[in-house]
């Protein structure tokens, strides 16, 4: 059947042929080796659920737990992977959240109204402002779902870019795993169904255009070339793709936006593809906001993914220069929104034109009150130097340039303004850059994709032809596209994809 | 100990250092194995791990669970206290549920699963 994907006609076709084994097969599910005479496509039922989830981050894990509360007798979770949790396993563990119980040990006053509208401002303009509030409204008692499968977070809040009022719990890991291992434990609990190595393929449509199925390849060795063999599994109730962004498909990517080449890494695992997302655009969903992809301008040039970098980065950038190594000058704000940095990083480069990623450069006893510092240096991803001499030596800079630019922004420090590129230097009062010295070599990586299939706030996926919701689809999380708009802001998605498979699975409920 | 002996171990020692890596890896009849695995190639029986004695397939996730006990591999693998969530067989972000064949490979050099992110260095891992 494969040969009749990938053109709209022929899909469209397809959906007729599936339509008439697919009624054929639900009439007679009691008979489990199903063959429909005189129909090209003959389907039989390997496996009926009443809610299939593809992908087992913090959406599919969202919904399968309240699928299950709200008495879902059988609950499946596909993962592509070997291991559960996806991207949400290996991010930062931030969860914004209004008119939680830190918020109010700590005296801070805010709103879902306040939350929403911090968004919409980094959305410039083009966010989803309804399923901004959907979200702030419920993201609280998405928290406390994390909280009761025994997530633990830092007994205080933190206050991220773009936020108004600090808002962000972080789980005490400081990775998300602190909140998918709980939840994969509650899915356990309740009996959901947890299947590794298995991708989704496509899905099963009935003849009235409603999602009742979907075909997965069980047995499938991501990275090893073993493809495994297809089964079709009915969803009584419906299909939840929840299966990430696609900042690692390079094609994809940089067919969006062409500066996200190759060369342009992430901090996702290798598995953040996109394939789920293509096959919602093959049945005929919206694409939205494409060509808005988040690039993390606190990563690392020597070490893949997340690493240790980024939270050191993000902790010391306030008090640090980034230099071009060619010139030894300053080249950007440091504390700038993510993509105005991300730009000026990507511009960055030799005399061939390959990355000559910046130097950051930090005060030994300012970069050591961060525990990341210890790691940064021990796993050879950062450097010490004693002197601005062996850092210059080291990092192939100018020394007579760099000491220049490190006497200037000693002066900026001084006076509490920068003059070259206006950072805000209120954090970097009395923070002198002065040796022993800790360098690292910062470049973009993309992190978050803001575009994806377009969804209404009940999480249902939207037909381009009907402008109406595909029956039986849902999408949630970073697959879902338009929500966040230009720029998402930090601890901003765990509440998403939380709050959006939740909602996912209490409609499929209702249904 | 003479010179020329200590430099002969030194030698040795650089030696066992840079084969370390794959020198469990050995031929056997057909096909590579791990030198501690020999006697399931004496046999011939591929059914200890694959699902038959003609294996298509690659061994279910659990196989070597049947001899290998987890708890005892937790232990051997434990890292200091500040670095406890890097314990491969029971860490940070997948907890217990790597299956092993993600990092350790019975027929062919493997590199272990956290290489994609971390340059942890763990000094028994057979490549």
């Amino acid at each position: 059947m494969k040969e009749e994907k990938g053109h709209q006609a022929d899909r469209r076709k397809f959906l007729v042929g599936m339509g008439i084994a697919g009624a054929a097969a639900t009439a007679t599910l009691a008979s489990p080796a199903l063959a429909v005479a005189g129909n090209r496509c003959e389907t039989k039922w390997d496996q009926e659920h009443e809610v299939v989830i593809i992908g087992s981050g913090f959406a599919g894990l969202a919904a399968a737990i309240q699928a299950k509360r709200l008495g879902a007798k059988s609950v499946v979770i596909f993962e592509k992977m070997a291991v559960f949790g996806g991207n949400s396993a290996v991010n930062g563990g931030l969860f914004a959240a209004p008119n939680t119980a830190l918020q109010k040990k700590e005296g801070v006053k805010d709103s879902p109204e306040r939350m929403a509208a911090d968004q919409a401002k980094a959305g410039r303009g083009i966010a989803n402002e309804e399923q901004l509030l959907h979200v702030a409204k419920r993201a609280n008692e998405a928290l406390q779902m994390t909280i009761d499968a025994g997530a633990e977070y830092f007994p205080y809040l933190q206050q991220l870019g773009g936020h108004s009022v600090p808002r962000t719990y972080q789980t005490t890991v400081a990775v998300g795993s602190g909140i998918t291992q709980p939840l994969l434990n509650e899915c356990k609990k309740l009996g959901v169904r947890l299947v590794n190595r298995t991708k989704f393929e496509s899905l099963i449509f009935d003849d009235k255009g409603k999602v009742v199925g979907a075909k997965i390849r069980e047995g499938y060795y991501f990275g090893r070339g073993k493809e495994g063999s297809p089964v079709n599994v009915r969803a009584a109730r419906g299909v939840l793709i929840a299966t990430g962004g696609f900042a690692r498909n390079v094609g994809l990517r940089s067919a969006q936006d062409p500066t996200l080449t190759a060369e342009v890494g992430s901090t996702n695992p290798p598995n953040a593809t996109g394939e789920g997302l293509l096959e919602l655009f093959n049945v005929g969903a919206v694409p939205v906001h494409m060509a808005h992809i988040q690039t993390g301008p606190w990563a690392s040039a020597d070490e893949d993914g997340f690493g240790y970098v980024s939270n050191y980065s993000i902790y010391n950038f306030a008090h640090s220069i980034s230099v071009f190594p060619k010139t030894g000058r300053r080249f950007m704000n440091e504390i700038a929104d993510r993509k105005t940095r991300a730009d000026a990083q990507l511009q960055c480069r030799d005399d061939n034109g390959n990355p000559l990623p910046p130097v950051t450069i930090t005060s030994y006893e300012h970069a050591k009150q961060h525990p990341t510092m210890k790691k940064v240096l021990k796993y050879g991803v950062g450097w010490k130097f004693d002197t601005v001499e062996d850092l210059a030596k080291h990092h192939n800079i100018p020394v007579k340039a760099l000491k220049q630019q490190i006497e200037e922004y000693n002066g900026y420090v001084k006076k509490g303004v920068d003059e070259q590129f206006g950072k805000p230097m209120a954090k970097a009062k009395d923070k002198y850059l002065k040796a022993p010295f800790v360098t690292v070599r910062n470049w973009p990586k993309v992190h978050y994709c803001q575009g994806g299939a377009l969804t209404d706030v009940e999480a249902r996926v939207i037909d381009s032809s009907t402008w109406k919701p595909i029956p039986g689809l849902y999408a949630a999380g970073e697959v879902a596209g338009g929500m966040h708009g230009v720029s998402r802001l930090g601890s901003c998605s765990i509440p998403d994809c939380m709050v959006m498979g939740m909602t996912a699975a209490e409609n499929m409920m209702k249904s | 100990m003479s010179y020329k002996k200590l430099m002969f171990a030194v030698l040795l020692v650089f030696i066992a250092c840079t084969v370390q890596a794959q020198e469990t890896l050995k031929q056997f009849d057909g096909i590579k194995g791990r030198s501690y695995h020999a006697d399931f190639y004496d046999g011939k029986s591929c059914d200890s791990c694959h699902d038959s004695k003609k294996p298509l397939n690659l061994p279910a996730d659990d196989a070597c669970l049947s001899c290998h006990d987890l708890d005892d591999l937790i232990k051997a693998t434990e890292r200091a206290k500040d670095e406890m969530g890097q314990n491969p067989h029971n860490n940070m972000h997948f907890g217990k549920d790597v299956p092993c064949m993600e990092c350790h490979g019975e027929h062919q050099p493997r590199e272990h699963m956290c290489q994609g992110c971390h340059s942890f260095k763990y000094k028994k891992f057979k490549q």
